[in-house]
């Protein structure tokens, strides 16, 4: 119950600083513009240049899978690992494991509260957008699409949070996770299918974006293709077990990194 | 001349200070190189899946991402102090550049030092290397390289130059400055063939995000002198304009008097 009222308290506090100061929604937006929106109009021309089909898909599925993964991203999830660093590096680690809160569990829902206001906004004018400039693929209409398309998408924010916790808290061994998080991320970023939709990946990638916690921290990219009517709860399952398996890892480093935490007074 | 001199001594202590932290130094540096090979990556599946397109194949890919890595690295690792104007100018640490007796812009830029922007480095190095065997480069091609890595640092200097001094028209121009920053960036790195008609218009005139990369890799391909003649002339034009811009961008700045001596 306690857990729940801080979580409240944090996403209704970010998102009342995101409302007053709306400065991240214009940087997330000319963000998405100039990833997201530039990248389908280039994407449009090629598409065009090939009759319309690439693999067997088409462009409206190519685009509103790539949308997915941009909308997604401005969430930010992926910046809890420097969060985590900034922490250590400074010493508020010390401040925030004495209070009587979990710091993880309030790490993640900070992060996810001052991400939500511009995830809302951004992918509502988005949807609006692109429904009335590329129209709705016949997948996204189907009865089971809005409800697994949010299970994944749940999923996901989970298996993200713990993925970059674990680089975040890599900050206890290493003075510098940067470049382990540029790996992390880029392979996030290759996988997920963001510059490259899913459709479009050779059989050997497409496997490995299936059975890796990268690719899998995105599957609501796939949820546009008619392949997931059949193999969503496969798909949900996978998530589901990199869930639990780097739950733990983060338990487990989470519980050894305490142990390292020295208070140097002052 | 004088000028030059304490922009290479700045670097010169700037890379000391930065390589006692060794382990953090080359970390940043590998990370680097491995995490920018994700776009070739990426960009080598998109020319697998699609084909040609705009004469593109994936030895140009490896050169757009090495042109690009080249000239963000050069300018970032020197002079990466030019990244954190908006952070100068809204703390009042801008106050010291105004006191110091030297240039202004390079006092600046050399304030600071980007360490992984040496992976950029050495990532654009390997890259124009590949590319430049991959295409059987003969000793022009090879020459042309040189020249137009040094044209498109130029005009990446004159893009950061521009968009940084945006710093002085906000309060805290932190998240503006970084938005423009993208905006110019990430179509540097997309696919060159893809940019067509009105697309390539606006990001070579308007926007020069393809003067870095995509366009330097047609003149080397195609050994085209007019596509050389005309980067040159905007390579110019962008230079002038953002030490004119920078030059009107300084006026406008206010001390916040935080007493920020030293750095």
């Amino acid at each position: 119950m306690k857990e729940i009222r801080l979580a409240i308290k944090i996403l209704k506090t970010l998102v009342k600083d995101r409302i007053q100061y709306p400065d991240r929604l214009v940087v997330d937006t000319i963000g998405i513009i100039a990833r997201c929106g530039i990248l389908l109009i280039l994407y449009s021309y090629v598409f065009k240049l090939s009759n319309g089909a690439i693999n067997g898909t088409t462009f409206l599925f190519a685009a509103w899978s790539i949308f997915f993964y941009f909308s997604f991203s401005v969430l930010r999830l992926r910046d809890i690992s420097r969060e985590i660093m900034k922490d250590i590096q400074t010493g508020n680690v010390e401040v925030l494991l004495s209070k009587p809160i979990s710091y993880l569990s309030y790490r993640m829902w900070w992060q996810v509260g001052s991400g939500i206001y511009s995830f809302v906004v951004i992918t509502l004018l988005a949807v609006v957008t692109l429904f009335f400039s590329i129209g709705l693929p016949s997948t996204m209409t189907i009865s089971i699409f809005l409800p697994t398309l949010l299970l994944t998408f749940f999923c996901g924010v989970i298996l993200s949070l713990f993925l970059y916790t674990m680089v975040g808290l890599l900050s206890f061994w290493i003075e510098d996770i940067n470049p382990v998080f540029w790996i992390v991320d880029k392979a996030v970023m290759i996988l997920g299918g963001s510059y490259l939709p899913v459709a479009l990946f050779p059989a050997f990638m497409f496997k490995i974006a299936l059975w890796s916690p990268f690719g899998a921290s995105q599957f609501v990219t796939h949820t546009v293709y008619k392949t997931w009517q059949t193999n969503w709860y496969q798909l949900v399952g996978i998530q589901l077990f990199w869930i639990v398996l780097l739950g733990l890892v983060v338990y487990f480093m989470f519980e050894s990194a305490k142990k390292k935490v020295s208070v140097n007074g002052g | 001349m004088k000028e030059l001199h304490f922009a290479l001594y700045a670097i010169k202590k700037n890379i000391q200070s930065s390589a006692e932290l060794r382990t953090s130094f080359l970390m940043n540096i590998v990370g680097m190189s491995i995490n920018n090979t994700a776009f070739i990556i990426l960009w080598g599946f998109f020319v697998k899946s699609v084909g040609v397109i705009g004469g593109w194949t994936v030895a140009d890919i490896i050169g757009l991402q090495g042109f690009a890595a080249l000239c963000f690295g050069i300018v970032f690792s020197a002079g990466a102090g030019i990244r954190k104007l908006a952070e100068y100018t809204a703390s009042g640490a801008f106050d010291r550049f105004m006191l110091s007796p030297k240039n202004l812009l390079v006092r600046i830029a050399t304030s600071s030092f980007g360490v992984s922007a040496l992976g950029d480095i050495v990532f654009g190095i390997v890259c124009l290397g590949i590319y430049t065997f991959l295409i059987q480069a003969t000793i022009q091609q090879i020459l042309l390289i040189v020249l137009l890595v040094a044209i498109s640092t130029m005009v990446f200097l004159s893009a950061a130059i521009v968009i940084y001094s945006t710093s002085f028209f906000f309060t805290d121009a932190t998240s503006v400055t970084g938005s423009l920053f993208e905006l110019f960036l990430t179509p540097s790195l997309f696919h060159g063939g893809a940019f067509q008609g009105a697309m390539r218009f606006i990001f070579t005139f308007a926007i020069p995000s393809l003067l870095i990369g995509a366009l330097p890799v047609e003149i080397v391909r195609d050994i085209s002198l007019g596509k050389l003649l005309l980067v040159s002339v905007l390579a110019t034009f962008w230079f002038i304009v953002s030490i004119n811009i920078f030059k009107r961008a300084v006026k406008r700045y206010e001390s916040s008097n935080f007493m920020t001596f030293g750095n």
